[in-house]
């Protein structure tokens, strides 16, 4: 009975650590809704007025 | 440690798989992309595909074409354009292009130089020359040419001494231009495509604008959008139609029972113009006595549309003007098409439409430089500029190129004289050459019945493709008699590929629009600028490096390029505008030199897009393109004459009357314009002859030419005074060089000088054959016996039954085999087929998208996918004409030399077509055949 | 400031395909893949109409709501893009989308969906700004230069409008108002229980 818990214990500890590897364990906890990926350097507020110019001088029934 | 192993032994077994089993990289590699760090260069060409001429922006780097933008400055496209100008960045791939100089040696392509390519060519010709005469050859230019380049290519026939030179023109327009021409003067589009924003109704017939010239309808919609009111007439419910406020659906070859229809409403309810007719129309009475024969009944009952429709179109063009009209190849392409295109002129005539903003007859062009080609380029009937084969104009020409009369006459066959037609004899010099459309019969015929010493023995095809031209099943019996094929092409073409030739045929590769630089006209007669975007891409070489390179070996370069400076085998393009500016005197090409029209291209913001007129700026009064007629010497600085036969305009200012072309009067009536009709600031007040320089000094304003330009204008007239000074003094005083004439319904020297209708050579309507004959059979028309009756007489109609006709998509062009073989513009149409009605489908057992025979009345046949679809009537099939790369059934995939087949390849529809040749110009009937189908 | 929007005028639409090739051509799409298509209805029948689609760049995008590794963001002035490294090609996005804007390229030896590809209103992705990397996976970046989508800018006849809502909505007003105030495109005769005479538009 004793020898039975200690081999039990033993693989607990021997085994357990397994699950402690940091090797691709990077799991997504998905938080609905929140952009997951990279960073845009997304300039359109910079250049609003600059679209808009651009759309009318192109695309209007001139 | 057991878990992980398992893991890592599966990913393993992966990666043993066969490499064969995986397909491409996801991420295709991208072709020639802008990159940050490198400098952008923009340069500005016009589409080489319509004749709407879109402007293109193209962005480069390092040479390397990258990217494209739109042209919103361009006046006649605000930056738009359709598929094919979208994806004109991919000319700069090059992937399927023929990339070296090939020939057939036992059937298998192989590679040679340049230099051999042209020695063996030019060895060939010499031989065939000394053999069977210089008439021998049938060399084929092309409308996709520049100006310059066109030019060169008429000029090179001239050189070799052969008449037997041609373009796509032929088949496009020929008859509206000879047509029209013989009505009023010139025979090209009236006003613009802008100006039909002017417009109050709009009238196409035979025309599908939205697929044929997409841009165009941005103007046409425009135009819509203000009130003007559409009507299309089509055997079709096409994209063009789908936007129409009215639709009639008219059966293919009945235009002019339509336009008698329209004119019988005209006259009976008094719609037409009476004082317009009066003062500047002659013979409209003869129209009106034929116009009795067109009541509503007869109308419908060969035409196919109802009585209350032809009134409602006739009631919207009359009470909404002014209108227009527009035509294309829906109506040129019939043997009769040269009078069908005088009635279409005749209505607005009636109607009072022409000569005015809004009006006029627009005829839209098909291929970006064919109005370019039919002005200044190869035609087997006319030299340059419409001056003909007569001595005269020969001499002229001969003048202007510098070169001794006698020495070209030389250059011709000059044995014997051959029958003109009607038993006339002549020179082959002076007889038309054989057309486009009949080289094959040049090829077949015998040759005791030619107007010339032998058949055609080579043929020399320098842009132009074969699958737009009609009997595919003798064209291949044709290519396998000659002598010798050369094609001088970006791509093999349907012709490389479609005969079984085994030797004696050669691929050069010719460089596109893309690579070099020039000039090309557009629809409405303005010529644009083009700027070279990228170098010839691997061998290939511009067509007037090749033309001459071709005539050193020849023997003539130097008398051709006598006044033209040649660097490295290449010809210097602006020295060759300026040579047609100095001989073009017939339609004005002689203002728009290179300096003007390069100003116009940098400044080309500064035209309004309504009226096309620079109001401001380094171009201003002119108007965009310098328009023909551009009268006189780039110096007297003429703005182009936007609208044609304006006479609210001075002629200084684009003004114009019709053009005195047939003399003072004829059979006791005047021919020449009313008192009281003439251009603003005209001095004189009344009708006058066209001028020369007798009249000059009856007038006494022969003092007013400088001493240099009495020398040359002494004894000449306004067509050939090569000085200018006639057309400048006499514009100086207000008045049109070409006279101040009238119009004239009547054409005396025509088959029929009143326009009858004469039911198609293979009708669907065997019962109207008696009432609506063709014409008989001619002996040497055009150096050829062409047949009519004897094709008619015969009732084809039972055992093929289906109208067969064709036409336009609007992703591919012409023969289709340079969108084909461009990667963005094949997936839009990856397959052949032929539209059929769902009646005709259940009769003959086919469903939708199934693989189907059709075969032709002449018994050529074709395989194609059925689209069953109500846009054609029940009665009716049709084919898009662009494809090319199968015959009979055959993929001839393994025909193309390596990398050179399209992407995509089907069935040529003229497989299947027939004989039909128009009565004035040889146009060939396209539009009307007859054929049956049935489930393959 | 407004959202960026596309409209077609499908009183204007030709079906010319212009669109579609001007977009292929400037992003080198893959063949097998049109971000932007024309459809056609009641093709070759009275009533025929054409409008041309792509991403509609939706506010409350489906796409985005749907994603289950969230790869789609928002621009400020709501173009709708998305990160093609973290795409897992799913195909979900396809499913939720009305216009069918998801597109994929057929990968490896069992064709299975590959990285999830649409339009982008031409404003590239989350790479760097006009660099090669970028290029490559999204296509070119017109937004960053100034310019507007390709489509738009050369549709032929002026149908498609891409741009600042506002603006577009004034170049429309000016065509409806010129037009007579009837466009007849979509279920005004629903709306209004108007009856066209037979084959005469108003």
């Amino acid at each position: 009975m004793k020898r039975i818990l200690f081999m039990l214990t033993a693989m607990a500890v021997l085994v357990g650590p397994v699950g402690c590897s940091s090797e691709s364990r990077n799991v997504t906890m998905h938080k609905p809704g929140i952009y997951k990926g990279a960073k845009d350097p997304v300039l359109a507020l910079k250049n609003q007025q600059e679209l808009i110019d651009r759309l009318k001088l192109v695309q209007s029934d001139r | 440690m057991k878990v992980s192993g398992a893991a890592l032994g599966s990913g393993a077994l992966i990666g043993l798989l066969p490499l064969s089993c995986m397909r491409q990289a996801t991420t295709e590699e991208k072709r020639n992309f802008p990159r940050p760090d490198l400098q952008t260069e923009y340069r500005r060409t016009i589409c080489t595909h319509c004749s709407v001429g879109c402007g293109i922006i193209a962005e480069l780097q390092n040479g390397v074409w990258v990217g494209q933008e739109p042209d919103y400055e361009s006046p006649f496209n605000l930056g738009g354009h359709c598929a094919k100008g979208a994806a004109a960045r991919s000319h700069g791939f090059g992937h399927r292009r023929v990339k070296y100089p090939m020939k057939l040696v036992n059937g298998a392509w192989t590679r040679l130089s340049w230099d051999q390519a042209i020695n063996e060519i030019g060895d060939k010709l010499l031989k065939i020359r000394q053999e069977s005469g210089p008439d021998a050859l049938f060399f084929c230019g092309s409308s996709k040419a520049s100006n310059e380049g066109a030019y060169l290519q008429g000029k090179f026939a001239a050189f070799w001494g052969t008449n037997n030179v041609d373009n796509q023109a032929r088949i496009c327009h020929s008859t509206t231009v000879d047509g029209v021409a013989n009505t009023w003067g010139y025979g090209a589009m009236t006003n613009s495509y802008n100006d039909m924003r002017n417009s109050k109704a709009m009238l196409f017939l035979g025309s599908n604008a939205a697929e044929a010239h997409p841009v165009a309808m941005l103007q046409i919609l425009r135009a819509k959008e203000g009130g003007s009111k559409m009507i299309v007439v089509d055997p079709r419910f096409t994209r063009t139609a789908a936007h129409a406020d009215i639709y009639a659906r008219i059966r293919s070859g009945t235009d002019i029972p339509f336009i008698y229809g329209l004119l019988w409403h005209i006259f009976k309810n008094g719609w037409e113009d009476k004082d317009y007719i009066a003062r500047r129309v002659y013979a409209m009475d003869d129209i009106r006595k034929e116009v009795e024969k067109w009541p509503p009944e007869e109308v419908e009952n060969v035409s196919g549309i109802p009585k209350d429709k032809v009134y409602e179109i006739a009631m919207t063009m009359a009470k909404n003007r002014p209108s227009t009209i527009v035509w294309c190849m829906g109506v040129t392409q019939h043997h009769i098409a040269s009078h069908t295109v005088r009635l279409f002129c005749i209505l607005q005539l009636a109607l009072g439409n022409i000569g005015m903003s809004g009006g006029g007859a627009n005829i839209f062009r098909g291929h970006d430089n064919v109005q370019g080609a039919t002005d200044v380029g190869p035609n087997c009937h006319t030299l340059s500029c419409y001056y003909g084969l007569a001595e005269g104009s020969w001499k002229h020409w001969a003048e202007v190129w510098g070169v001794d009369y006698e020495w070209i006459k030389s250059r011709f066959d000059m044995s014997r004289q051959y029958d003109a037609g009607g038993g006339k004899m002549a020179y082959t010099m002076n007889i038309p050459g054989i057309p486009v459309s009949r080289w094959i019969d040049g090829v077949m015929e015998d040759k005791n019945n030619l107007s010339q010493k032998d058949n055609i023995r080579a043929v020399f095809f320098q842009g132009h493709a074969c699958n737009s031209q009609t009997r595919g099943v003798h064209m291949k019996q044709a290519l396998e008699k000659l002598d010798m094929l050369v094609i001088s092409d970006p791509h093999p073409t349907h012709m490389a590929v479609m005969s079984d030739r085994k030797n004696d045929t050669y691929l050069l590769p010719t460089a596109t629009q893309y690579e070099t630089y020039g000039t090309a006209t557009a629809s409405n007669r303005a010529l644009q600028w083009r700027e070279k975007i990228i170098e010839p891409l691997y061998e290939s070489l511009p067509d007037h490096t090749i033309l001459y390179k071709l005539a050193k070996k020849l023997g003539f370069e130097k008398e051709m390029f006598k006044n033209i400076k040649v660097t490295n085998d290449e010809p210097l393009i602006e020295d060759v505008l300026r040579e047609i500016n100095r001989g073009a005197w017939t339609i004005g090409y002689t203002g728009q030199s290179p300096e003007r029209l390069k100003l116009h291209a940098q400044h080309r913001g500064t035209f309004d897009p309504l009226t096309l007129k620079a109001e401001g700026g380094p171009c201003k009064g002119d108007y965009y393109g310098l328009p023909w007629p551009c009268w006189g010497k780039p110096e007297m600085k003429h703005p182009g004459t936007p609208i044609l036969y304006d006479p609210s305009k001075p002629v200084a200012e684009g003004g114009l009357v019709f053009r005195a072309a047939w003399g003072a009067d004829y059979n006791g009536a005047s021919l020449l314009a009313a008192d009281g009709v003439y251009s603003k600031g005209s001095e004189i007040k009344t009708g006058y002859p066209e001028f020369t320089s007798d009249i000059l000094k009856k007038l006494g304003w022969w003092d007013e030419l400088t001493p240099d330009e009495k020398k040359a204008a002494e004894g000449k007239n306004w067509k050939t005074d090569l000085s200018g000074g006639i057309q400048r003094v006499v514009i100086k005083h207000g008045c049109a060089p070409f006279g101040n004439g009238r119009a004239r319904c009547n054409v005396w020297t025509y088959p029929d000088p009143i326009p009858l209708h004469r039911e198609p050579l293979y009708t669907p309507r065997f019962d109207l054959v008696k009432k609506y004959p063709t014409y008989p059979d001619r002996k040497a028309y055009w150096r050829l016996p062409t047949r009519y009756q004897s094709i008619q007489s015969v009732n084809h109609s039972a055992k093929y039954p289906l109208i067969f006709t064709s036409g336009r998509l609007v992703e591919y062009e012409g023969g289709g085999e340079e969108e084909r073989s461009d990667p963005w513009l094949a997936k839009l149409r990856p397959e052949m087929f032929a539209e059929v009605n769902p009646k005709d489908a259940a009769d003959a057992g086919i469903f939708n998208g199934q693989y189907i025979w059709l075969e032709g009345a002449e018994g050529g046949r074709i395989k194609v996918r059925a689209l069953i679809t109500k846009r054609v009537g029940p009665g009716t099939v049709f084919t898009p004409f662009h494809f090319g790369g199968w015959f009979q059934g055959k993929d001839l995939y393994d025909k193309y030399p390596e990398d050179t087949a399209p992407y995509v390849r089907g069935e040529a529809c003229n497989t299947a077509t027939t004989y039909g040749y128009d009565s004035v110009t040889q146009m060939q009937e396209t539009k009307a055949t007859l054929c049956r189908i049935s489930p393959a | 400031m407004a959202r960026m929007k596309f409209l077609c005028d499908a009183e204007r639409c030709i079906d010319c395909n212009a669109c579609v090739t001007a977009c292929n051509n400037e992003h080198d799409v893959p063949w097998g893949i049109n971000r932007r298509h024309v459809v056609t209805m009641s093709d070759g029948e009275s009533g025929e109409k054409s409008i041309s689609v792509a991403c509609m760049h939706c506010t409350d995008a489906p796409c985005a709501a749907v994603c289950p590794v969230d790869c789609f963001y928002f621009t400020p002035d709501g173009i709708v893009l998305h990160d093609k490294d973290l795409c897992i090609g799913c195909g979900y996005c396809f499913y939720a989308c009305p216009f069918g804007a998801p597109q994929f390229p057929e990968e490896n030896s069992f064709a299975a969906r590959g990285k999830m590809d649409k339009c982008t209103f031409c404003a590239g992705g989350p790479l760097p700004d006009r660099s090669v990397e970028e290029y490559k996976l999204y296509g070119r970046n017109r937004i960053a230069e100034g310019k507007l989508p390709l489509c738009a800018e050369m549709c032929a006849t002026k149908a498609l409008l891409g741009g600042d809502g506002d603006v577009v909505s004034d170049i429309y007003i000016q065509r409806v108002v010129k037009r007579g105030g009837r466009p007849d495109t979509w279920g005004w005769n629903t709306a209004y229980n108007f009856k066209p005479e037979k084959e005469k538009k108003p």
